[in-house]
């Protein structure tokens, strides 16, 4: 071969390595591509809900209360007969089982709805005020065109007497979409128009907060000990060798323990953020361990030098030097460690939070869901409303994921500082 | 003429198995520059590193033999080597100064020894050590600026400023000038010519004609062993051993 074939070969070779790396890094992107698209496309519509325009008039002789009740009163009132009264309004129908069939347009919780407007101003008794009442969830699905209606009238869950009345309250301007609050604000629901993340989001704060104040200091003081501290001898390689092995059991592993030593033998309080945030606590201290270790072996050895040769213990110099010059590279560690923390499902299930919680906690200790654990519940459900729901809630899960990653590349970046 | 300052008597030191010094008798004169030469691995970084126990830091390393400041043995198990590095300080090969403020640099070993009391102390015992080391007209108006933001020579001028800055009584060298222009080492070199009349230094070098400069003792070290000490001009004009004329003339090394 001559030196000019020699040569030519060497740059193909390059070319075809820029070649290959720009091709894996398009069909990487192309899926993230497709995986986001398919989330936005099916997840964007659970942010709005359909109301329907109602006129409600608070007649006193079916309300028994008067103007200016006190809250008292009002909660324990009966709205539900008002609430029939002014919903078969809606639509001039003709019998009692056109009726039943226009009542089952509007959600669950119309009558709660109705005493939430009267809460709000306790003069309305005698008084007709247009409320925007939540529509079930079939109305919902059909408003937003997730819903075919050119299937058989036996194949479809809205008759076509239903049908009937949603043109008509279309015709007339009576149906819209609105934010919904209810998904920010409702723990989990049988009913999908009335089902939100809010406990799940609580439960999830509370858990990686109790994960944060118990992997955090000891994953830090550990990997200083360790780091710095620690004679070089088997125990300590033993160690070593073990932080990693713990950081690669599976997650299941670690939920089987948690069931086995926090709640079958402490007797902790089932499906709490408590129980989760322990083992995901423990899950994630080795996970922190390692890249604080890291963080810490990145420091020069000439600066430990420079602080023990004016003098300064050992001690000092390594919080004093050592430590801050480490602290960007380990809180960014510890970021990613809860967001991974925040993403995982198995041991959860495990220990219990996929029970079905509708309360929002108010405390860690009370039952509660989490995000991912959310994700996977309404996931298995069957009705339709479920579906948007499910990828609103990874829409969720995945902007809490890029912000932490956001906050930790940001960390690392600013505060690092350059050594020569 | 002089006082012994630091005295090492059959002087010993293991890594792990592997000897690296072996039997080292040295004596340093105080305020007197005494310089080491030899042969890279032959043992001087270990010596000086003996003085201000910086071995300790390796885990595997292992001392025996006396060594002794002013009659106190530095080896002794019980020894505060804080105190003894505040008596002894050290520059190293390369410029390592805190990532911090040049002022913070310099304060720092005063601050954990309890010097400098006040901002008023603190301040001016950092515009001493800056003067002492001829950088303060060079950094007197970017006091709050990064340490690492200087140049190589000013930054190693830093270090031997935090180095004088606890008022020692003995300075070591670790081939201070081996990362250095020859403008930044010429400064160096008037530096060291300044200081010995304060303090006691010990400087490891490569650089012959450095050695010739500014020592006026110099031991040459080969494979661990302390081969020859004497006068700087003897050692250079006319040594007793062939080893040290073969090295200093660069038959070897």
């Amino acid at each position: 071969m001559t030196k000019e074939e020699r040569l030519k070969k060497r740059h193909r070779a390059e070319k075809r390595f820029r070649f290959y790396g720009l091709t894996s890094i398009f069909v990487a992107l192309l899926f993230v591509v497709i995986l986001v698209q398919n989330i936005f496309s099916k997840g964007s519509s659970a942010f709005k809900k359909t109301v329907i325009t109602t006129e409600v008039f608070f007649d006193q002789e079916l309300l028994e209360i008067q103007n200016g009740a006190p809250q008292e009163e009002i909660m324990e009132a009966d709205f539900y007969d008002v609430m029939i009264e002014n919903l078969i309004k809606a639509y001039p129908a003709k019998d009692r089982d056109e009726e039943d069939e226009l009542l089952k347009l509007f959600s669950g919780d119309a009558e709660i709805e109705i005493k939430k407007a009267f809460l709000n101003d306790n003069n309305l008794i005698g008084k007709t005020i247009t409320l925007d009442l939540t529509a079930s969830d079939d109305i919902d699905q059909l408003h937003k065109g997730n819903y075919p209606r050119d299937l058989p009238e036996e194949r479809r869950r809205i008759s076509d007497f239903q049908l009937v009345i949603y043109d008509y309250f279309v015709e007339n301007k009576k149906i819209s979409k609105n934010f919904n609050n209810y998904f920010f604000n409702n723990g989990d629901s049988r009913d999908p128009e009335l089902a939100g993340i809010g406990g799940a989001l609580v439960g999830s704060f509370y858990s990686i907060l109790i994960c944060l104040l118990l992997a955090f200091p000891v994953a830090v003081l550990a990997s200083i000990y360790l780091e710095e501290f620690a004679p070089k001898n088997k125990i300590t390689d033993f160690i070593e060798i073990n932080i990693n092995n713990l950081a690669a059991v599976p997650s299941i592993v670690y939920g089987l323990l948690a069931l086995q030593i926090l709640l079958a033998t402490i007797q902790l309080p089932r499906s709490t953020p408590l129980v989760a945030g322990i083992t995901l606590a423990l899950m994630t201290l080795p996970r922190i361990i390692i890249p604080c270790r890291a963080s810490l072996k990145a420091v020069p050895p000439s600066i430990r030098e420079g602080a023990l040769a004016v003098g300064a213990s050992k001690f000092q110099s390594v919080f004093h030097h050592v430590v801050p010059l480490a602290l960007p590279g380990t809180l960014s560690g510890t970021i990613i460690g809860l967001a991974q923390a925040l993403g995982e499902t198995a041991p959860l299930i495990l220990i219990g939070m996929v029970a079905f919680v509708v309360d929002i906690p108010s405390s860690p200790v009370d039952p509660s869901s989490s995000l991912p654990v959310q994700v996977y519940l309404w996931s298995e459900s069957a009705e339709r409303g479920f579906v948007e729901k499910t990828s609103a809630t990874i829409m969720m899960l995945l902007s809490f994921l890029i912000v932490m990653n956001f906050i930790a590349v940001y960390l690392r970046q600013k505060f690092e500082k350059r050594w020569n | 003429m002089s006082n012994v300052k630091i005295k090492s008597k059959n002087l010993n030191v293991y890594y792990g198995d592997k000897q690296a010094l072996f039997d080292v008798n040295l004596d340093l004169n105080e305020k007197e520059v005494t310089a080491l030469i030899g042969p890279s691995g032959c043992g001087k970084s270990t010596f000086i590193r003996c003085i201000n126990r910086m071995n300790d830091v390796i885990d595997i390393c292992k001392v025996t033999g006396n060594i002794e400041m002013d009659g106190m043995n530095i080896n002794d198990k019980d020894l505060d080597v804080v105190s003894l590095r505040e008596r002894v300080g050290m520059v190293f090969q390369k410029p390592n100064p805190f990532p911090k403020s040049i002022y913070d640099n310099i304060s720092y070993g005063p601050k954990i020894h309890g010097k400098g009391e006040t901002k008023n102390e603190l301040d001016q015992i950092v515009e001493n050590s800056l003067k002492k080391s001829a950088l303060w007209e060079e950094v007197k108006d970017r006091l709050d600026e990064p340490g690492t933001s200087l140049s190589g020579g000013q930054q190693q001028r830093l270090c031997i400023a935090r180095a004088i800055s606890v008022n020692p009584e003995v300075i070591l060298m670790d081939e201070p000038c081996s990362a250095l222009d020859p403008i930044a080492t010429a400064k160096i070199e008037e530096l060291i010519d300044e200081l010995k009349k304060t303090y006691t230094i010990v400087i490891v070098t490569h650089s012959m004609a450095q050695a010739v400069r500014v020592s006026q003792k110099t031991g040459f070290f080969h494979l661990g062993k302390l081969i020859e000490v004497g006068k700087t001009e003897k050692i250079f004009k006319n040594p007793d051993n062939k080893m040290t004329q073969d090295y200093i003339t660069g038959r070897f090394g």
